[in-house]
């Protein structure tokens, strides 16, 4: 009888932490989303898809989908592009090599609020790095996180900055598995270095961008802490990422049912994009490598 | 390791300081006077951490974060490999489920469950409190199931020997797994301390109270307490940074290829 208890009792822990904390939260929310509240009256009145339609009614809520969509879409490509091309020249195993990936990787586990601190000072306007450069260049002198048109940009360039390392570490890991006898193939052949990029090493390491696509468009679509720290959203709603979005209604605002209603919507929304991505890429997959 | 070209290796390390200049420019600012950054003179000062850690309480802060993220850590680690033993090792009934629900919860965003977390901690009357920080962060489903796979690579003869001589379960975790995994969860450690470390979101709304702010929370509020552009004083909020990313930084210089390997053997899986 013990025995069979168990593997229970390990994993009980585990479970327990993960229920509480992980899965129960998500059938509070769409029960709160449904829901009037704001910490304060005593009761909680059912107020049906109100929360929902508000939402879908207010032009913040579509500048905040538009800002993450455009977001994701710069960012995503920009960072696996850039990575890939990294990771392809940097696995070889020298120390030059090795220097060079430690210094890259770095950001990675810093801190997200110093790095978006030590970035606010970069691009500020009148003693920051970015502008110190360019008035030595002679060019303008841009006010990076003031401008609506500029601000979008900062955030992409720091969080490309920040996750870069960790991308070109799980693509040298991708490359380092690629048979050499593949590329000594491709020699013999006559392949012309980008060619053999684009025949040999593109489509082997494509499980490799399946999994970064799938985290990095999971990760840039809840995008908080530069956002908190450099920008708060503005200027004009420029940076208003979702999540910042959802911080404001539910930690500023104290509205619980827009705010639960918005992570639902936000929800749904990552598990969609996640099985869509399976759909299309899945089948392109070469799991051979 | 091949001789690397001279002027390709000197490229490369221009290259690597370049991208690293904004962190180690931010760090020589930090012992830099306020009057002598703004005016562009170069002098040496301490009296920017001196000023961070008593006058804006870094020193307390310094501490939250150290207790915070060491408690996440030693309970995170012995909770995911109590579950990754029994889920490598066991075949019980509804197992596969929960190790699904396990790994599944690497793909649910975690925003999903802010405002829950908070009403929950609320409710029991754990905001404000070391263990309202802690709690939420324990469950680490990527490090149960890295775990498990690494469990599951060591020889199951092991175990049965030592079930032939009459040893519990939970001997034979201790006595030989844990022994036999402990690459593994040092990786795993070190990736729990980091992560937490670095949590932002979760002390922001589950803290009000100053003595309980971690570093992250120090730094983005002593930020944002600067009225405004030009106002800011760079020197002394760039020292307080440094604090904020010191330990991670040293801690990163010794173990840097454990992290790597942890984070890339969880990605090959």
């Amino acid at each position: 009888m013990l025995r069979k208890l168990t593997p229970y009792l390990f994993v009980a822990p585990l479970v327990i932490f993960i229920a509480v904390f992980t899965y129960i939260p998500i059938l509070t929310s769409l029960n709160l989303s449904v829901r009037q509240w704001n910490f304060l009256t005593p009761d909680m009145p059912f107020v049906g898809l109100r929360n929902y339609e508000e939402l879908f009614a207010s032009a913040e809520f579509w500048n905040s989908l538009w800002v993450t969509t455009v977001f994701a879409v710069l960012s995503v490509p920009l960072r696996l592009g850039a990575a890939l091309a990294i990771a392809n020249w940097l696995v070889r195993e020298t120390l030059v090599s090795r220097l060079l990936r430690g210094a890259l990787f770095l950001p990675s586990v810093t801190s997200t609020v110093s790095i978006a601190v030590v970035f606010s000072w970069v691009f500020s306007t009148d003693y920051g790095m970015m502008n110190a450069l360019l008035a030595w260049l002679g060019l303008g002198r841009p006010q990076w996180l003031q401008d609506p048109h500029l601000a979008l940009w900062v955030l992409i360039v720091v969080n490309t900055w920040k996750q870069i390392g960790y991308d070109i570490v799980i693509y040298i890991a991708g490359l380092q598995a690629i048979p050499q006898e593949l590329y000594d193939a491709a020699a013999v052949d006559g392949g012309r270095r980008l060619h053999v990029f684009r025949r040999v090493t593109m489509p082997l390491v494509m499980p490799t961008t399946y999994f970064l696509l799938v985290i990095s468009v999971i990760e840039a679509f809840q995008v908080f802490t530069i956002v908190n720290v450099m920008t708060k959203g503005g200027p004009a709603g420029a940076t208003d990422m979702l999540v910042n979005l959802l911080y404001e209604i539910g930690f500023v605002l104290f509205d619980i049912g827009r705010g639960s209603a918005l992570a639902v919507i936000l929800f749904v929304l990552l598990v969609a994009l996640a099985i869509l991505k399976s759909r299309i890429i899945g089948r392109k997959v070469h799991y051979e490598a | 390791m091949k001789p690397e070209n001279p002027v390709v290796a000197v490229l490369s390390l221009v290259v690597g300081l370049l991208f690293l200049s904004p962190v180690l420019y931010s760090i020589w600012m930090s012992f830099q006077t306020a009057d002598a950054f703004y005016a562009g003179r170069v002098t040496f000062t301490l009296d920017n951490y001196e000023r961070a850690v008593g006058q804006f309480n870094f020193a307390r802060y310094l501490l939250n974060s150290l207790i915070v993220s060491g408690l996440v850590t030693v309970l995170g680690i012995t909770v995911a490999t109590l579950a990754a033993f029994a889920f490598a090792r066991f075949t019980f009934r509804g197992g596969d489920l929960l190790f699904g629900a396990t790994v599944a919860t690497l793909m649910i965003p975690s925003h999903i469950s802010l405002i829950p977390n908070y009403l929950t901690l609320a409710k029991v009357g754990l905001l404000d409190t070391y263990a309202g920080l802690i709690l939420p962060a324990i469950s680490n489903g990527f490090a149960a199931f890295f775990l498990r796979q690494y469990i599951r690579g060591i020889p199951k003869a092991l175990d049965e020997a030592a079930y032939m001589d009459g040893a519990s379960p939970l001997t034979v975790l201790w006595r030989i797994i844990v022994p036999l995994s402990k690459p593994a969860i040092a990786s795993m450690a070190l990736y729990i301390f980091i992560t937490e470390w670095n949590n932002y979101i979760w002390p922001l709304v589950a803290v009000g109270r100053q003595d309980l702010y971690t570093l992250q929370i120090g730094l983005a509020r002593l930020y944002k307490i600067n009225p405004g552009e030009g106002l800011v004083d760079w020197p002394l909020v760039m020292a307080a940074s440094t604090i904020t990313i010191l330990p991670v930084l040293a801690g990163f210089l010794f173990v840097e290829r454990h992290l790597v390997r942890g984070i890339t053997m969880g990605a090959g899986k």
